[in-house]
């Protein structure tokens, strides 16, 4: 069986087969890897995937076919439906996988072993099988099954503590996980490391194996300095409005701009110099508010960082006296690494952007629409990322795969069909 | 017997800094990637000045912050001047002898230096370079520099975070240099990957900023499929799914739900909060027993997701009543017992310390740092059943391979290096050196 399906072949996974088994917490691992030019085929349960019930929807119409999240998530994968729990099933699940070299899942710990599916199984026939679990707490431990969300993570693994507001800013805030699901993407991203890093040992030494990865490790591992802080100083953080945790008082960089912006001055960020601070306060001058930037004093090293909490202050002022594009563009020309928080809105319009190829249109043929989507976190210059296809509609792939590829009959599919198997 | 590495052979030559690259080439490390980094002592890693960890009673210096110490275990470092003719020679052959180099400079630094990518596949026809600049090596904004905060600000990561009405929280950390390094590794293990299968390398081109988007795809397509504005009631809606009092609509964060919020947990510790969420009728059920039936929870306008959502306040209310008489273990013992989706908000010292779940998965073991001493280190978010990922080797003090890399590496012989030592190839003329260097030259 060969499965020839990728179109993507230029990527530089082309020539994997990726089975993937998985809700919110696996979905964006097969992603990276379909675009990628692996060939992703998708095991969906009879009716679909569970994720294809999350919004929002196009033109929010609820349909299992019609969801954005699953759309983005899902991209360039193919799709077969296969009932686990039946004896068909299984058998089906475990020709495919005799041919895989990776399987993505994101069952709860044991679900997979319990219906004779594990890895030790299956890799019985096919020693060169990587199979990767993505799961909330790993395969063991006393919390492992334990039932989380997105949310739950951000608690557990210190996101929270970390994010949200000063007490002058907004009383009684509570902690504040951010949204766009990124704890799975936490997840997702260790775990496509890690079977990137087994492809290679296989290519080496040519065995695969099983790879366990944690959600909650993921995120306790992704805040930064709250652990090194506590570890090496014994000190815990505080949640600041808009800019790093700290350990006391720190200064706000983030600065609401005089159209209703705000821009990300990264407070002393960037390695600030009395030279680039001339560069800047000419800039200022130009409006009048340069206030004593210009003194000469701050040419000297150690006056200029005696007096960053003013040169700050002074820059903060400016700041909210310039509409937002005009104030970070300024800052970036002056060497100043600042962001403006921009929206989608402003982000989908972006130059910058277009130029590097970043927005992707995907042609949806049962719409007969076009839409753009997210490209690439990276350019692969020797092996291009690609969008192949749109999300697969519910088993759009079952007679390729099953009947093209394996060798059923359309009569036995309809017979699998009615006995609940796909 | 100890396991192999996967990465075992692998070579990696680091130019990177401050954060974002070297949590990339941390991992390449932890996979068992030969990394070597490579410093200059008058320009240095502002991460080994970062005097915020280095530890009370510890004199400050290069080799004593303890976030340079926690990002860079499982490399080797050495101290090269590259603005030297003979500095670049051997920076070139050390391209040579390397499998992939990578660095996050401001966009076409290494070109500058006459060693972007046509160059250095001159030196080495497979090497696989990834660049992370903050905008990328190409487009009209690729000079622009960022830190994780701007980063994340440009990347629209920002704004999807906070209470409505309110200043946009953000990240409380540079989440893109986190994340941001996870994606450098993932380009040069992928770049690896296509090697291994074609012979070819290639030159991958990351950006922090896009990186940022890529992962906040639905709201992406909610503004170009759907058009829906960012600017809108009720949006970002906190911690909760939807703002009530607001239109009912999908906010990014998962089905459509309520409860789902952070409540106050017994004491008054800053972090005495916990997180609940119920995606079903099933779970609201269950979280009403485990509350012990309360009157209010009882009333028929909560029974069904429209009216949980529909008086959200209430509900919320209802719960904190509850959360507040307990510990927020103790909130998530019994909500889990009960089937309902409850964990506590922990801060640092609750996952080093108390947490069980890191603890019994080994998170944290302990490492010898020659300036910092034995302290607990962080370990790796996946288990491989074939190769170790265990740690074993501390963060390189400034300088302390060049002798061993340059002899054992390049074969320059130890009167050369010695010679290096002198004419400022290999340490600053004029800089005091560490004993360490000193003893490494004997």
């Amino acid at each position: 069986m060969t499965i020839p399906l990728t179109s993507n072949r230029r990527g530089p996974l082309s020539g994997l087969l990726v089975l993937e088994l998985a809700d919110e917490k696996g979905q964006f691992c097969g992603k990276m890897m379909a675009d990628l030019g692996a060939n992703v085929i998708k095991v969906e349960p009879p009716g679909g995937q569970n994720t294809r019930r999350v919004g929002p929807f196009l033109d929010d119409i609820p349909h299992p076919e019609r969801s954005l999240y699953f759309w983005h998530y899902n991209t360039s994968k193919h799709s077969v439906t296969l009932n686990l729990d039946t004896a068909d099933g299984k058998a089906i699940f475990g020709m495919m996988a005799g041919i895989a070299d990776v399987i993505i899942e994101s069952y709860a710990p044991d679900y997979l072993t319990s219906r004779g599916l594990g890895y030790d199984t299956l890799s019985r026939t096919n020693p060169g099988l990587i199979m990767c679990s993505i799961t909330p707490f790993g395969q063991t431990g006393p919390w492992r099954d334990y039932q989380t969300s997105d949310l739950l993570h951000m608690g557990a693994g210190g996101q929270m503590a970390s994010t949200g507001y000063n007490e002058e800013d907004v009383p009684d805030a509570p902690p504040i996980a951010p949204g766009g699901g990124n704890a799975w993407h936490m997840g997702c991203n260790f775990a496509y490391m890690s079977i990137m890093a087994a492809l290679h040992y296989r290519h080496v030494a040519q065995e695969g194996q099983y790879i366990d990865v944690s959600i909650h490790e993921a995120c306790h591992l992704t805040t930064e300095a709250a652990v090194p802080t506590y570890i090496y100083r014994g000190e815990v953080v505080q949640r600041n409005t808009g800019r790093h945790h700290s350990v006391g008082p720190s200064f706000a960089s983030q600065i609401e701009s005089s159209d209703g912006g705000w821009v990300q001055t990264t407070g002393s960020g960037g390695n600030p110099t009395p030279r680039r601070l001339r560069g800047l306060a000419e800039w200022m001058d130009t409006y009048g508010l340069a206030e004593d930037l210009l003194d000469d004093k701050y040419l000297d090293l150690d006056t200029f960082q005696a007096s960053l909490p003013h040169i700050n202050s002074v820059i903060s002022e400016f700041i909210k006296q310039v509409p937002q594009e005009e104030a970070w563009r300024g800052g970036q020309k002056h060497g100043y690494p600042w962001g403006a928080i921009r929206t989608l809105d402003e982000i989908v319009e972006d130059e910058h952007l277009k130029e590097r190829g970043f927005f992707t249109e995907v042609e949806h043929p049962e719409l007969d629409r076009t839409f753009t989507y997210p490209g690439p976190a990276a350019i692969y210059n020797g092996s291009p990322w690609a969008i192949s296809r749109r999300a697969p509609l519910i088993g759009e792939h079952n007679v390729q795969i099953f009947c093209e590829e394996l060798g059923l009959s359309k009569g036995e599919l309809t017979a699998l069909a009615e006995g609940g198997v796909i | 017997m100890t396991k192999p590495r996967a990465l075992d052979g692998v070579r990696v030559l680091d130019f990177t800094w401050v954060r974002a690259g070297p949590m990339a080439t941390r991992w390449l490390g932890i996979f068992g990637a030969e990394v070597i980094k490579v410093e200059w002592p008058e320009r240095l890693d502002s991460f080994r000045r970062n005097v915020v960890t280095v530890p009370t009673g510890i004199e400050p210096g290069p080799n004593s912050p303890g976030m340079f110490a926690d990002q860079h275990v499982n490399k080797r470092g050495i101290t090269l001047n590259v603005r030297s003719n003979k500095g670049m020679d051997i920076l070139k052959r050390l391209i040579a002898v390397s499998d992939i180099v990578i660095e996050n400079f401001s966009s076409r630094v290494m070109q500058s230096w006459g060693l972007g990518y046509e160059e250095q596949k001159k030196l080495n026809p497979e090497i696989i370079y990834v660049s992370m600049a903050g905008l990328g090596q190409t487009g009209p904004d690729h000079a622009y520099t960022t830190m994780g905060p701007s980063a994340q600000a440009l990347s629209g990561q920002t704004f999807l975070s906070g209470l409505p009405g309110q200043p946009p929280a953000g990240w409380g950390w540079s989440y893109m240099d986190d994340s941001g390094g996870m994606y450098g590794a993932i380009s040069a293990l992928t770049a690896l990957r296509h090697r291994d299968a074609t012979g070819e390398g290639q030159h991958v081109d990351l950006s922090q900023m896009t990186t940022g988007i890529t992962l906040i795809g639905s709201a992406f397509l909610d503004k170009t499929v759907n058009g829906r504005p960012s600017r809108r009631p009720g949006y970002p809606p906190g911690n909760r799914t939807t703002w009530p009092g607001t239109p009912v609509m999908n906010n990014y964060r998962g089905p459509t739900t309520a409860p789902h919020n952070t409540y106050r947990t017994s004491g008054d510790d800053y972090n005495a909060w916990c997180v609940i969420a119920c995606f079903s009728d099933d779970e609201w059920t269950n979280l009403v027993n485990v509350m012990g039936s309360p009157d209010w929870a009882k009333d028929a306008k909560f029974t069904s997701l429209a009216g949980r959502l529909q008086y959200q306040e209430a509900l919320d209310q209802g719960i904190e009543s509850w959360t507040r008489t307990l510990d927020k273990y103790d909130v998530m013992e019994r909500c889990q017992n009960a089937g309902v989706r409850a964990m506590p908000v922990q801060s640092s010292e609750n996952r080093v310390e108390h947490d069980p779940q890191l603890k019994a998965r080994g998170m944290f073991s302990e490492l010898e740092h020659p300036v910092v001493g034995v302290r607990k280190v962080q370990n790796a978010p996946f288990r491989l059943s074939k190769n170790s990922v265990e740690i074993n080797r501390h963060a390189p003090l400034i300088g302390q391979h060049t002798v061993e890399v340059m002899e054992g590496l390049l074969g320059i012989s130890h009167r050369e290096v010695a010679e290096g030592y002198n004419d400022g190839t290999f340490w600053p003329s004029g800089m005091p050196m560490y004993a360490y260097v000193e003893e490494a030259l004997r």
